[in-house]
């Protein structure tokens, strides 16, 4: 197994060009897996010394590194993505280590991190050899624990527009220990938009209208959530059957109705 | 100037005395040990539910990197017979079949140990692990206890008649009669989900041989009990054998002795010619079950609220079988029936019954809390039935003179179940609470109180059995005052280290720092039984008190002869007598040095005793029940939830456990155990649960998915004591560590009912996790 930490983004691009490497982040997932024996690279490249962590403001948004810890986004004051960071589990150990690029390349329909990026409009930037592109958070994650990444590409970026909407978050877990089972990221400007996570494979986007928003959330979620997760923490229906109510306390919340 | 002497004597809480090894770090467990020239051991498991062994190809496993040895199960029976039981079915009327260390043509359930790699690293031995074949001619297999005791049903054991190991029937009196001619009877279903005991310190064994001599450091609760199997299983007198068992990181019933890996791990050490260690990792920890049972029970009453007859029929799953002792615990949960209840028409029909997941392993409650449980949804129908306070219905049935014979056989010592009633009721605020409901309600927040009574019989004695309800501990002091205490009862973590410390330093009346404990270590310690069964202060405090008395004797007889006169005493390391002090090592010394000028006193500073306690009676009445407990702790435990009736998640808002464990050595300990047992109790009526795939693997193999409460989701569990001492036990106290599981699923349980009352729920099981919750709900909507 070949090992490497390279200095800078092109180092990381350079390393990954063969496409045949696993990227480690904070590693609180990828290195038990790779403990466990369930992932067995060929290479891998640390992204430690790459540069890629810390918040700066960049005309009228964030640009969020990918190695930017739930700590830091814990302390900042980038919307639903510091309230997410502040209700992370796992200690700090977690949070100190683990990465918002991390949970976003994961892409694991239980997180909070893909359906936050979803509500905020946020767009991914990859580098590869010789290139770079972004892609919108909502096309993003493609699936359950799949994203429109390409092996040979890392995610250097997340960049986050301002909003003048107020923010709603709400996680529902089984109890402090479990992944969390739906989460809402809700944004109510002159419209609404609220965002499920945990629910289906990927993020599930919900529109409404700020008049009727009580009146049409449930049919909206039903509508829009055709197939929704199962796991061994919670069977699909019971998602579905929560889904809208914990959409309505995030859009409550961002809209301070009790 | 002297330090005053701390405050150590029956009754109060010195500091633990390994507390600060233990925070610090220091403490040394199982897999601290490493040996010059150490191999380590990993088992292949059963990718399979049920099938016959075809082939086992260990051929690439033995090239790889680091590999002494690979053993399967054909070659191992060659050299290791089966593993005795710590309770033989067989010898209950059951039905038995030989387990071995390794499986030979057959397993019965994913994870079954089937071969062995003995690597230079752990490591090393994983990946050979990965690299042994096996093939498997795959069986029908069968998940669900029902379903396995169906005529048609895939056999786990071939010579059986069936799955099921045992039917016993228990209780007296005539229950048809008695709920025929009840003014109520309300019928219920009570299904308790699969769950585990999860120390944090899996189980573990070193094993290395001087010669024809066995040295096995294990992460045990039984010390003796394990040297006596191995040297059954290997065929090597107990002599040749040792078994220490240092600190143990949590084992609540999972570590007593009859795992496969015992007896493995000892014959590949000798088989590969070196120390061998094997540690399980975390998923094979979750494996072992702890309890799993449906009961189906009727209950009859009068209308103002008196229970009069009982029928349960109880179908307990206990997957495959094992030589561990939790095979045998849901017959605890049938003779614990009906509680402290004064009911004596009752029948409780039981089924123990195989099917092709892990075995149940001995766990905290050892199926007494399934009793518990059950009993304390009964009392919650009858009053739902009756419209009348629950607590109200448990006033009128409780039992008040003691001892009492129980409708199973079981002798009350002693108790005050109205004082803990009403110490519950009153810290809680009960009323309050019922007060504020309707209230609450009427702002669409579900709220409710729930109660759950305990009995516990503790230190229990099994005749012909290692069950045994008496322990032994030798009590030494040196010719320098010092004071060494060898006992056969161990620690895994609870403390009775410290309690049994206590003890000796009260009797002797010397400080507790010259105190010296010593436990678990075969060839240390006199003959004793280890852990379990609350039964460590009772035996192990009661032989420790009568050795500390001999020895207190021989020092006051020696300060006599000094002081020339008959009234001496001993107090805080000091003998005194005549006007005239001495300090206790200068007795000691005395005695040890100058025995014939001392005269006719027999110079040995140490005495060996065992303690029986009282109230245990083998001789069957005349319904052929016996009697197997000396003491019977209760406790009686309320609950508040609130339940959110759109998600279904119950949170706890308070918890009240009034707890009677007679004397109290170390209230701190008592405390904590009881903690440590509300918490099991909590965990398994709200989230955990062990589920297994339709193919018989575990799905929830990990702490993502088996999910044990955290901090955050319980209340501070308020603790509240009463002392009712047992006439039966040397110091009047009673098992502490078991109480505490049936009791708090039983007050969870009938809180969320209560919470939920207005959509008229009836709770039927647990885990009342979220989604169950809502399907609860969901049901009794119209
Ligand atoms: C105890 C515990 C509690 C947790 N609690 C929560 C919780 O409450 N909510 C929640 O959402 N999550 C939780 N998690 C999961 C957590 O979100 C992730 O562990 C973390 O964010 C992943 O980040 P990481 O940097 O550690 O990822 P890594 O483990 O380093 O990587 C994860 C995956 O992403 C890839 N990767 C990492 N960085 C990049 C990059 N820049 N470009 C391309 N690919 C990359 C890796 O190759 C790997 O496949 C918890 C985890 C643990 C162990």
């Amino acid at each position: 197994m070949r090992y490497t930490r390279p200095a800078d983004v092109d180092g990381v691009t350079a390393a990954l060009a063969d496409g045949d490497a696993v990227v480690v982040g904070g590693g609180t997932m990828v290195v038990p897996e790779m403990t466990h024996g369930r992932v067995r690279p060929s290479a891998v490249v640390d992204l430690a010394k790459a540069g890629l962590a810390g918040i700066a403001r960049d005309g009228d948004g964030w640009v969020i590194g990918a190695m930017t810890t739930y700590t830091e986004l814990a302390r900042s004051n980038v919307p639903l993505l510091a309230t997410a960071a502040r209700g992370i589990t796992g200690g700090p150990q977690i949070r100190n280590r683990g990465t918002v690029g991390g949970s976003a390349s994961y892409a694991n329909p239980s997180s909070d991190v893909p359906a936050v990026l979803v509500a905020l409009g946020a767009r991914m930037r990859l580098a590869r050899r010789g290139g770079a592109r972004e892609v919108p958070a909502a096309e993003f994650f493609a699936g359950a624990f799949r994203t429109a990444r390409e092996p040979d590409e890392v995610l250097t970026a997340i960049t986050v527009p301002d909003t003048a909407a107020a923010p709603g978050y709400v996680k529902f877990k089984l109890v402090e220990g479990s992944w969390p089972i739906v989460t809402a990221a809700a944004l109510a400007g002159p419209t609404i938009r609220v965002v499920l996570g945990g629910a289906a494979a990927a993020p599930v986007v919900v529109e409404l209208e700020r008049a009727s928003w009580r009146a049409r959330l449930r049919s909206e979620v039903d509508r829009l959530l055709t197939e929704p997760w199962d796991d061994v923490l919670a069977p699909g229906h019971y998602r579905a059957r929560i889904a809208p109510v914990i959409a309505a306390r995030a859009v409550a919340g961002a809209l301070e109705e009790a | 100037m002297a330090a005053l002497p701390a405050r150590v004597g029956i009754g109060s809480s010195p500091r633990k005395r390994d507390g600060a090894a233990l925070l610090t770090g220091r403490a040394l467990f199982l897999d601290d040990h490493r040996p010059e020239g150490l191999l380590h051991a990993v088992v292949v498991r059963s990718e399979v539910a049920h099938g016959r062994i075809r082939a086992i190809d260990t051929a690439a496993a033995a090239a790889a990197p680091g590999v002494a040895l690979v053993l399967t199960g054909a070659e191992a029976a060659k050299h290791a017979g089966p593993v005795p039981y710590f309770i033989d079915p067989a010898a209950r009327g059951g039905n038995r079949t030989d387990i071995r260390c390794l499986q030979v043509d057959k397993v019965v359930h994913v994870g079954q140990p089937v071969a062995a790699v003995v690597a230079a690293s752990r490591h090393e031995a994983q990946a050979a692990a990965d690299l042994v074949r096996i093939t498997y001619d795959v069986l029908p297999h069968v998940l669900d206890a029902r379903a396995a005791m169906a005529q048609d049903a895939p056999r786990l054991y071939e010579d059986w008649p069936g799955n099921v190991v045992a039917h016993n029937r228990y209780g007296s009196g005539d229950p048809d009669a008695a709920l025929a001619a009840a003014d109520v009877v309300v019928e219920g279903e009570l299904r308790i989900a699969r769950t585990t005991t999860a120390p944090i310190e899996p189980r573990g064994y070193l094993a290395s041989w001087q010669g024809d001599r066995l040295t096995v450091h294990a992460s045990c609760q039984n010390p003796h009990q394990l040297r006596w199997m191995l040297s059954v299983s290997l065929g090597v007198d107990e002599s040749r054998i040792r078994i220490v068992t240092a600190k143990v990181g949590g084992s609540f019933g999972l570590k007593m002795q009859g795992h496969p890996e015992e007896t493995l791990v000892a014959l590949l050490s000798l088989l590969a010619d070196a120390p061998v260690k094997w540690v399980e990792d975390r998923r094979e920890t979750l494996m072992a079950g702890a309890r799993e049972q449906v009961h189906r029970f009727r209950v009859g009453a009068t209308s103002d609220g008196r229970i009069t007859g009982l029928v349960n029929e109880i179908v307990a799953d206990i997957g495959a079988l094992t030589a561990q002792a939790g095979w045998a615990m849901p017959n605890m949960s049938a003779t614990t029936q009906p509680s402290g209840y004064a009911v004596q028409d009752v029948r409780v029909e039981l089924d123990i019954v195989c099917t092709n997941k892990p075995p149940c392993n001995a766990a905290r409650g050892f199926g007494k809390d399934a009793a518990h449980f059950v009993m304390e949804r009964a009392v919650d129908l009858v009053a739902r039935e009756l419209g009348m306070d629950p607590a109200e219905v448990r006033r009128r049935n409780f039992v008040r003179e003691f001892p009492y014979r129980t409708a199973t056989g079981l002798n009350i010592d002693s108790g005050d179940f109205d004082g803990l009633l009403d110490k519950t009721l009153d810290a809680v605020d009960y009323a309050g609470i019922r007060r504020g409901q309707a209230e609450s309600r009427e702002r669409g927040r579900y709220l409710g109180v729930g109660l759950g009574f305990e009995l516990t019989p503790e230190s229990s004695d099994s005749p012909g059995t290692f069950v045994s309800g008496f322990d032994t501990t030798t009590v030494r002091m040196s010719v320098t005052g010092m004071v060494t205490v060898l006992t056969g009862v161990t620690s895994p973590g609870g403390g009775n280290d410290t309690g049994i410390a206590q003890i000796v330093a009260t009797e002797l009346g010397v400080p507790i720092e010259w105190v010296e404990l010593v436990q678990g270590d075969t060839d240390r310690c006199p003959n004793g039984f280890g852990n379990f069964s609350g039964r460590s202060m009772v035996v192990g405090g009661g032989s420790a008190t009568l050795a500390a008395r001999d020895v207190r004797a021989k020092l006051l007889a020696v300060a006599a002869r000094l002081f020339e006169t008959s009234e001496v005493d001993i107090r805080d390391g000091i003998a005194s007598g005549g006007g005239r002090e001495l300090p206790v090592p200068e007795v000691a010394r005395a005695l040890l040095t100058r025995a014939f000028a001392i005269g006719d006193i027999e110079p040995v500073l140490e005495s060996t005793r065992a303690y029986k306690p009282g109230n245990i009676n083998h001789v069957p009445d005349e319904l052929g029940r016996i009697q197997p407990y000396p003491t019977y702790s209760s406790s009686l435990h309320a609950a508040v939830v609130e339940v959110d009736a759109e998600t279904g998640k119950v949170t706890l808002a308070d918890y009240v456990m009034t707890h009677d464990c007679g004397t109290m050595i170390n209230p701190a300990l008592v405390e904590g155990q009881a903690r440590g047992a509300v918490t099991m109790g909590l965990g398994s009526a709200l989230s955990e649960q062990l589920v297994f795939a339709a193919d018989g693997s575990l799905a929830s193999n990990r702490f993502k998915s088996y999910l044990l409460p955290r901090a955050g989701d319980i209340p501070l569990l308020r603790m509240i004591h009463q002392v009712t001492p047992s006439p039966f036990a040397m110091h009047g106290n009673k098992g502490a560590g078991e109480a505490g599981v049936g009791g708090a699923q039983a007050a969870v349980a009938n809180a969320v009912e209560d919470a939920l009352a207005p959509f008229g729920v009836t709770v039927r099981g647990v885990p009342l996790s979220p989604p169950n919750v809502l399907a609860l709900i969901d049901e009794a909507r119209p």
